[in-house]
């Protein structure tokens, strides 16, 4: 693809960090060390709800090499209110009084040797008198097990104002909107159907584990972290501590993966309270195990019932979703009320009804994991579609293309729908796939079939990033700008974006890794919204630049419309090679918040992402194994910042998807996390991939985003789950409805279809 | 992970006396024994490293009778790649491929996968059908017992403690045909659900002799007489294959785990029996 009338926006350059991270020369903040620093060791809960008798810490004190033991007590005694989250302030640094899921950190060893600290953190006796549990979203609406007796609305989200939680209940969150009248459409309907579909437990996996250093001393922290959430560290910290954010330090790097796992604060608080307590910096470090029992995926219950008249139109729909939050908030109740919106997919359906309730239970805690609820949405209304579509007897595309939403039309929440190329999505997974073209079924104990699936959602909104671009009296130009790089190739796009306003080669450009001291504020990277947000933050910092290169060119008399080179133009201010332009920009978009009984708002989301895929799968009928023979993915992604790290975003959303889809899921039984390890927690291999996998994206442009441009990071996880269930359906006749997908469970389904089901003796 | 003392031996002699009542628990590769220790199951006090060994225990040859002679500390890449495996039992190469991945093929080595007792694991079902034994060092000498002897239970073996695997036998058996066969139902390289080794000689349309292993899906690996002794004589057409498959359901004690219930891994025993019988006898050799 050409960039048109741009030279370097729309083209794709390599990767800036691409050569550093392969020849293994890239900082990560895992690997960093501070002189005199201690290692800190958590000790964890093995029950999932119960109080704390009391804390036995002699034996690992006693322990040669162990510098101190700390409890949460030992934190109170230090941060009078030591509880954080972005939603709730219900998250104690380590347990106070109770434990609310297994693996909860509920006391620490340091020592200067990490392997001194874990046995010590092992000789941690604790006693609890053990609390009836809740484990599953549905029961936690009723259920008797309280899991917070007490709930702490942050209040720090404009969109979250009315965030209250519901006394002595599970619900954290409730969402409800209506538009049209749904019963009158159910009344009327020619059919109805209802469907009601589950997901798992999963965990994001980044390869470099969570971790933060603090170093805390005369009122000063500085905290290095491998975070997606620089600013809101900072906020959230100075919070804590009661010092203003310019005493607090939040310093990152490139990350290894964050997919969410990253967001808010995570270990950050607890780096913080022990270097305080023990006045030297300490190390928090993760391993791959410890990370689930940090933060997972929501599973969710949804329950979807639509009205279709005698036309395959839907009139009608009506969505409950239960999202499992497990034990603290963490940005659960925004996902609720961010994907609720859209649970009733990417249909033009006058009368909607949803109802979506963010729950805790005692798992561990679900936050934002790519895609924030979206994925488990789309498994059930694209599950339910092709459902539909066969039981009218309609082709699946045909009947998705008769309902699809388009341009001009409201969405669900009551907001115009601008710039989003739904059919043409749609459309292009189906020219791939060759819908239109016979497809060989396969015969015997070999069965072909093909699906496809389309979701949608909305950027997170309001949020604001900010952006400084300064120009050197050579030339050369430095972004500062706190979007963290983990792996999106955000540098590259923000260095591009600059390159092209300033109009300097993309080689001149330096993006400064997010520091609070150093960069302005940013809301987080997260939900696809740096390249919208602070690609325009970095635009406009770049055209306030280049006014004020204009204006000094204007001053030393040069004529208009002089291309001078810019090293030229300083002298010419300066008299000598000296001085710094500096650019700098706000930008946040415009945003009206829903209203709370209707769920209503003229102006919801400033762009909407659209991912849709197709799946061509064989299915061994006497196993139920399968194969994907291909994974198609086509998304809306406005024009490409630069196209190739757009493909690679998408590829990567459908694999990790794909993860999800077929093998990744938290076992827990009897209260007890069974497979926390890569050993028995299966990531994909490269022996899973599809034979054959193509990503894409239409031509399309996001009017009011920089250089038409709009996120790409998430939309490629849509439809994979629902298009292969679809295929499988297709191939084989059987209805997957919970996640993920195993051999086994189409195994059953086929026993069950033959009416000779798989007895379990 | 807990401390512990490594000695690094060198040579076998001065290994077993290191174990035993001398306390040392051994160690060739590591891949099991760290996945053990990192999670605490198993925190020994010493452990016995055997990486530097006499040489001779990482050697693949023949002996004057053509029979495979593998080291105990052989890795199991060095395995995969052996132009003399692939000559005396091409069904071993074949298993390579898809036995775990090559990071970890490069550094487990084919004595500790067998003396590890993991059920899981994809050579000891492909030893046992091949009718491979074990030549067993101790501090009283050595001795020779099959590959189908060593499993007494999940992770038990019939090893004493001061005993190492020195090396193992592989017949040759040029007229023999097998075939290897595995189910995983997670990701691909997972440890499988099912395993299931055939290794047979026919004589004309029928077959003349046949050993059947399975492994993953029972706590030991372990043999199918009654498949073995219903092939056997039998012409091995579509109505026996079916017969014999139907007659595993019964014969081996399976269980539930997070890669299938046991109901689902009797059924996954039915058909890959008769998979891999078919495969065996329509595959060259491999």
């Amino acid at each position: 693809m050409t960039g048109g009338s741009t030279t370097t926006v729309g083209h794709s350059f390599p990767r800036m960090e691409g050569r550093a991270k392969v020849t293994g020369q890239a900082d990560y903040i895992y690997n960093m060390r501070l002189p005199s620093m201690l290692h800190a060791k958590v000790h964890r809960s093995p029950i999932s709800h119960g109080r704390i008798r009391s804390i036995n810490t002699a034996a690992a004190a006693a322990m040669p090499g162990v510098h101190q033991v700390i409890t949460g007590e030992d934190v109170k005694a230090v941060l009078p209110e030591p509880y954080y989250g972005p939603a709730f302030h219900d998250q104690p640094i380590l347990a106070l009084e109770k434990v609310r899921h297994f693996g909860e950190p509920v006391a620490v060893v340091l020592a200067p040797d990490p392997h001194v600290a874990e046995t010590a953190a092992q000789r941690i006796v604790v006693d609890y008198e053990e609390l009836p549990a809740v484990f599953d979203e549905v029961e936690a609406l009723t259920s008797e097990a309280i899991v917070h007796e007490e709930l702490k609305p942050a209040g720090t989200f404009a969109d979250l104002k009315h965030l209250s939680g519901k006394r002595d209940t599970n619900i954290a969150l409730d969402f409800h909107l209506n538009h049209g009248d749904a019963d009158k459409a159910f009344a009327e309907a020619a059919h109805v159907f209802e469907h009601t579909f589950r997901t798992q437990q999963t965990m994001h996996t980044p390869f470099e584990p969570m971790v933060a250093l603090a170093d805390v001393r005369n009122d000063r922290a500085e905290i290095f972290s491998s975070t997606q959430s620089p600013s809101f560290v900072r906020f959230e910290l100075s919070r804590l501590l009661g010092w203003p954010e310019s005493n607090v330090r939040v310093k990152t790097s490139h990350l290894g993966g964050g997919f969410g796992a990253k967001v808010y604060v995570k270990v950050e608080a607890l780096a913080m309270a022990l270097s305080l307590i023990a006045h030297r910096p300490v190390r928090v470090a993760q391993t791959m195990e410890e990370q689930f029992y940090t933060i997972t995926k929501h599973p969710n219950t949804f329950r979807i019932r639509s009205a279709v008249d005698g036309d395959g139109r839907i009139t009608g729909r009506k969505c409950e979703v239960w999202w499992n939050g497990g034990a603290y908030a963490d940005i659960g109740p925004r996902v609720t009320q961010k994907s609720g919106f859209t649970a009733a997919g990417p249909y033009d359906i006058d009368n909607i009804d949803i109802d979506s309730f963010a729950l805790y239970t005692n798992r561990p805690p679900a936050g934002a994991l790519r895609g924030f609820g979206i994925p488990q949405l789309v498994w059930a209304y694209e599950s339910h579609t092709d459902i539909i579509a066969s039981e009218l007897g309609l082709d699946p595309v045909d009947f998705r293309k008769r309902n699809i939403l388009r341009n001009g039309r409201p969405q669900a929440v009551g907001t115009i729908v601008e710039d989003g190329e739904f059919e043409a999505v749609l459309d292009g997974v189906a020219q791939r796939l060759g819908w239109n073209r016979p497809f060989d079924k396969g015969s015997g104990t070999k069965r072909r079939g093909r699906g496809v699936a389309i979701g949608f959602k909305a950027s997170i909104s309001p949020t604001t990033s900010s952006a400084i671009v300064s120009v050197n009296a050579d030339g050369s130009v430095i972004v500062y700008c706190s979007t963290v790089d983990m792996g999106q190739g955000s540098d590259t796009a923000m260095a591009q974006i600059a390159a092209e306003v300033l109009d300097v080669p993309l080689d001149l450009i330096r993006v400064v890794n997010p520091d609070t001291d150093v960069t302005p504020y940013d809301m987080s990277t997260l939900g696809s919204r740096s390249t919208f947000h602070m690609g325009h933050a970095v635009q406009l910092a770049a055209t306030d630049a280049r006014d004020k290169l204009r204006a000094m060119a204007d001053e030393v008399g040069l004529p208009e419309g002089s291309n001078a080179p810019l090293p030229e133009l300083f002298i010419k201010k300066f008299g000598m090679r000296a001085g710094t332009v500096v650019g700098a920009a706000n930008y946040k978009p415009d945003y009206a918040p829903p209203n709370y009984e209707t769920g209503q708002s003229p102006n919801a989301t400033p762009f909407w992402m659209i991912g849709a895929a197709g799946a061509e799968v064989e299915v061994d009928t006497e196993t139920g194994q399968f194969r994907i023979l291909r994974l198609v993915n086509v998304c809306d992604i406005g024009k490409p910042i630069n196209p190739e790290v757009v493909e690679t975003q998408i590829s990567g959303a459908a694999v990790m998807q794909l993860g999800f889809t077929l093998t990744e899921t938290m076992i827990i039984e009897n209260g007890q996390l069974t497979n926390p390890s890569l050993a028995d927690y299966k990531i994909p291999g490269l022996f899973d991939m599809p034979d054959v996998m193509e990503n894409g994206f239409i031509e399309a442009e996001q009017h009011n985003g920089p250089f038409g441009a709009k996120g790409a990071g998430e939309s490629g996880t849509f439809g994979v789950s629902p298009a292969i269930a679809n295929a499988i359906a297709d191939a084989v006749g059987v209805r997957i409805t919970e996640m993920p997908i195993t051999a086994e469970a189409i195994f059953r389904a086929l026993r069950e279809k033959a009416g000779r089901p798989l007895e379990d003796v | 992970m807990h401390f512990f003392e490594l000695a690094e031996p060198a040579s076998l002699q001065e290994a077993i006396g290191l174990l035993g009542d001398s306390g040392g628990r051994p160690v060739a590769g590591g891949t099991a024994v760290m996945l053990m220790m990192k999670t605490g199951v198993f925190q020994p006090e010493r452990l016995v490293s055997l990486r530097k060994i006499e040489s001779q225990y990482s050697q693949i040859r023949l002996d004057s009778e053509g029979n495979l002679r593998l080291g105990a500390m052989t890795p199991l890449r060095r395995i995969e790649r052996s132009a003399d495996v692939a000559a005396v039992a091409p069904v071993v190469t074949a298993a390579m491929r898809r036995l775990s991945n090559v990071r970890v093929r490069n550094v487990a080595t084919l004595g500790g996968h067998l003396a590890h007792g993991d059920p899981h694991l994809d050579l000891p079902p492909v030893l046992i059908a091949l009718n491979a034994s074990l030549v067993v060092a101790s501090p009283s000498g050595e001795r020779t017992m099959p590959v189908e002897d060593l499993f007494r239970g999940y992770l038990e073996t019939a090893l004493a403690p001061d005993e190492l695997i020195a090396e193992v036998i592989v017949p040759a058996n040029p007229d023999q045909r097998a075939a290897y066969l595995k189910h995983t139902t997670r990701s691909a390289e997972d440890w499988p659900a099912l395993g299931i080794a055939v290794a047979l000689t026919l004589n004309g349309g029928t077959v003349e002799t046949a050993r059947v292993a399975i492994g993953a899906a029972t706590d030991t690996p372990r043999r199918l007489t009654s498949v073995e002794t219903m092939l056997i004589g039998n012409p091995h057409n579509d109505a026996v294959l079916q017969t014999t498959g139907d007659a595993t359901a019964g014969e081996a004690e399976v269980h539930s785990d997070a890669r299938g219930s046991a109901a689902y891994k009797r059924e996954l025993i039915r058909v890959f029996t008769a998979r891999a019988i078919r495969q065996a006898v329509e595959g060259d050799r491999a």
